[in-house]
């Protein structure tokens, strides 16, 4: 059976396509399609050739073997320096070996690369800053994803993830109906507690788009609320895309470029129609990844800019304290021991580890931050990266690569860990149900709530107070 | 023979390493695709080069990157073993003196016994890194062929270049094997590993452009190598 119901090479494209792939529970038959899944020699070795050029070509041919990526690789130290998970073995015995052999590649064989490339590495790029020659892995194992995808080797997880922006533009099935209701809801939710509080939808010109992770709106969607309200403290002029408001890309994970292209494309529509003078993200570190850092180029702008100022939400809410626009309450600043999570995609990828630095300053009393070793650019990933988090088939892996966080935490004595990103976030909540370890995590938005001093003028005035006035 | 090997053979050897590490730097440049490599290639010059020569900077010094501090003893034979390999044969007494007859231009020169020193210690930092790629399970499981051949091809001119200097008596079999050792391993530069003579410079200064115009170079202190 060259190709299955379930396993194939077509991406999906329908809803219909996508409800009978989630209707394949845990992805049972669609994994036992896979051990028959043909491998399109030829089209791998075109793909390749067009595709691998003088970059990944000199990354794969200088590299010295001199195994100074190994103790950078989180999952080497964390699976007892089993040398199977050197970052150069794992690139050279997967994209290298497919090279060498031209494309001559067997079904097991691919299903081993599938696993190494999903199972063995997150992407977060420690190992480029640690190798002579400037080699990244992971910029090369996206890559080899992205080969994988295209010939259907892909977790049955992020088969869907990239099929959902396919279908809805959107990691989830919200729809655009279903998101400007998630938006009026939590504008009317908080009317009696924040009078005059709105989530304006596609207002042009305004100072600020908003933009954020499906899963707000699907799953908590107070994190919206939370949104709007820091936004209403601050007297900003803001407004959310009806179209175009969905940031993440599970597409990215899956290597799926080609809907990596059209979800970042609808993000960019909405900026040019609503002409903000800017836009910001939710907290979250792929999202950014995809949208800011990456997008551009898979949406073909040559500067590598989106098509408005782009920033993260931890370089707003620094504006925001330096700025005044929210003021912290001193009295209510954290007290008890915390320590910060740096997420690859926005620290170490993009370069934010002073201003998280910076929000730290206001929010936590001096002497109880304890940072995690190493940090900032250099921390280790939360352990759930690049979509490991998402996949069922390589639970366990996920589940012994947390530990690397666990310690690390530990090591710091903190009982809260400031995490603002989904994938962060969801890494540390599992490992706290895996291993009790008695912490609490959070995203900054809450935390700004409970600290922030809310201007006089937008308290609610009860009615008793307005009969005396 | 003595004449051929220090005559034509030198220049050709010099001229395929020359002229190949060229070529392989003008195909990398040349393969650069700033959509498939995701990097905005021309745009924001400034950081671009700050970048780069920061990228390069922090690894062409012994110890200034993290990594090189992470493995001191490693790093220790890395900077020797490099020194003894391209340094030592640039400031030799006995090559300056051939280039001036030659050529008439001359540039200072190391004393002999510091160049002995360095040549001993890039040898044995030569055997240890052998030593080291069997060792070390890490390294073992990602060693070919390939790092053991260039290594033995680097090492040899060391060696016999050492005999020659120090050999008694007149014969000249050790300086022919020095003379061809060294044109092996000019010519192997551009079509092996050796490559990265050259290509050390073009991806250091990539990853520097990547991270230095797009993955956060302008904000904070910049990316930390």
């Amino acid at each position: 059976m060259p190709e299955g119901i379930y396993c194939n090479k077509r991406p999906i494209t329908t809803e219909e396509e996508l409800k009978a792939l989630l209707s394949d529970t845990r992805g049972t038959k669609y994994y036992e399609e896979m051990l028959s899944l043909e491998v399109d020699r030829e089209k791998l070795w075109a793909t390749i050739q067009k595709t691998c050029k003088s970059r990944t070509k000199t990354w794969l041919d200088i590299c010295a073997r001199c195994g100074l990526c190994a103790d950078s690789c989180f999952l080497y130290l964390v699976n007892d320096c089993k040398p199977e998970q050197v970052p150069s073995y794992k690139i050279q015995s997967t994209l290298g070996e497919i090279i060498r052999r031209k494309g001559d590649v067997d079904n097991a064989f691919m299903r081993h690369a599938m696993e190494v490339a999903w199972s063995q590495c997150t992407c977060c790029n420690r190992c480029a800053m640690y190798c002579p020659h400037g080699i990244d892995m992971g910029v090369m194992m996206g890559y080899t994803r992205g080969l994988l995808y295209s010939q259907g080797f892909v977790p049955w997880e992020l088969k869907i993830g990239a099929g959902m922006h396919r279908v809805y533009r959107a990691q989830m099935d919200v729809t655009t109906e279903d998101w400007v209701e998630t938006c009026e809801w939590m504008a009317e939710e908080q009317q009696d507690d924040w009078p005059g509080l709105e989530i304006p939808v596609d207002k042009e010109d305004a100072d600020i788009m908003y933009t954020c992770n499906a899963r707000e709106p699907k799953h908590y969607p107070e994190d919206l609320a939370e949104a709007a309200i820091l936004f209403h403290i601050a007297g900003e002029n803001w407004t959310v895309p009806s179209e175009g408001w969905e940031q993440t890309s599970l597409s990215m994970f899956a290597g799926d470029w080609e809907a990596c292209k059209l979800q970042v494309e609808n993000v960019y529509a909405a900026i040019e129609r609503l002409k903000p003078k800017r836009v910001i993200g939710t907290e979250c570190g792929h999202a950014h990844r995809a949208t800011v850092i990456e997008g551009p180029f898979w949406a073909g702008r040559p500067d590598g800019q989106p098509p408005a100022p782009y920033i993260h939400y931890v370089q707003w809410v620094a504006e925001a304290l330096r700025e005044g626009k929210l003021k912290i309450d001193p009295a209510k600043r954290i007290k008890q021991t915390v320590t910060y999570q740096d997420s690859c995609n926005y620290i170490r990828n993009w370069g934010l580890a002073e201003t998280a630095r910076e929000i730290l300053s206001y929010l936590v009393e001096p002497g109880y931050l304890v940072e995690m070793t190493p940090n900032k650019e250099h921390n280790y990933c939360c352990g759930g990266g690049g979509g490991f988090n998402g996949i069922g088939k390589f639970r366990p892996q996920r589940n012994k690569a947390l530990l690397t966080k666990r310690d690390q935490i530990l090591a710091t004595g903190a009982k809260l860990v400031i995490a603002p990103c989904h994938n962060c976030w969801d890494a540390i909540r599992d490992l706290e149900e895996e291993y009790h370890i008695h912490i609490d995590w959070s995203f900054l938005k809450p935390l700004l709530l409970k600290m922030v001093i809310v201007p006089e003028h937008l308290k609610p005035k009860d009615e008793d107070d307005g009969d005396e006035e | 023979m003595y004449a051929f090997l220090t005559g034509p053979m030198l220049w050709l050897s010099f001229a395929i390493c020359i002229l190949g590490c060229a070529w392989r730097a003008y195909m990398y440049v040349k393969g650069l695709n700033w959509q498939l490599d995701r990097v905005a290639y021309g745009h924001k010059p400034d950081l671009a080069v700050k970048g780069a020569l920061k990228s390069i900077f922090h690894w062409l010094i012994p110890f200034a990157s993290c990594s090189w501090r992470a493995k001191p003893v490693f790093a220790t034979a890395f900077f020797l073993l490099h020194i003894g390999l391209v340094i030592v044969p640039i400031f030799l007494y006995a090559h300056v003196m051939i280039v001036a007859e030659r050529f008439g231009v001359s540039w200072p020169t190391m004393p002999d016994g510091l160049a002995d020193i360095l040549t001993i210690l890039a040898v044995l930092a030569g055997l240890f890194i052998l030593l080291r790629r069997f060792g070390l399970s890490e390294v073992r499981i990602i060693t070919t062929r390939q790092d053991l051949g260039i290594m033995a091809i680097s090492l040899a001119p060391l060696v016999t270049g050492f005999v020659a200097a120090h050999q008694s008596g007149d014969g000249n079999g050790w300086l022919l094997a020095h003379i061809i050792t060294g044109e092996i391993w000019l010519i192997a530069v551009p079509f092996t590993k050796l490559s990265h003579a050259v290509l050390f410079f073009c991806s250091r200064a990539q990853i520097g452009i990547d991270f230095g115009t797009k993955r956060g170079g302008q904000r904070g202190s910049g990316i930390v190598w």
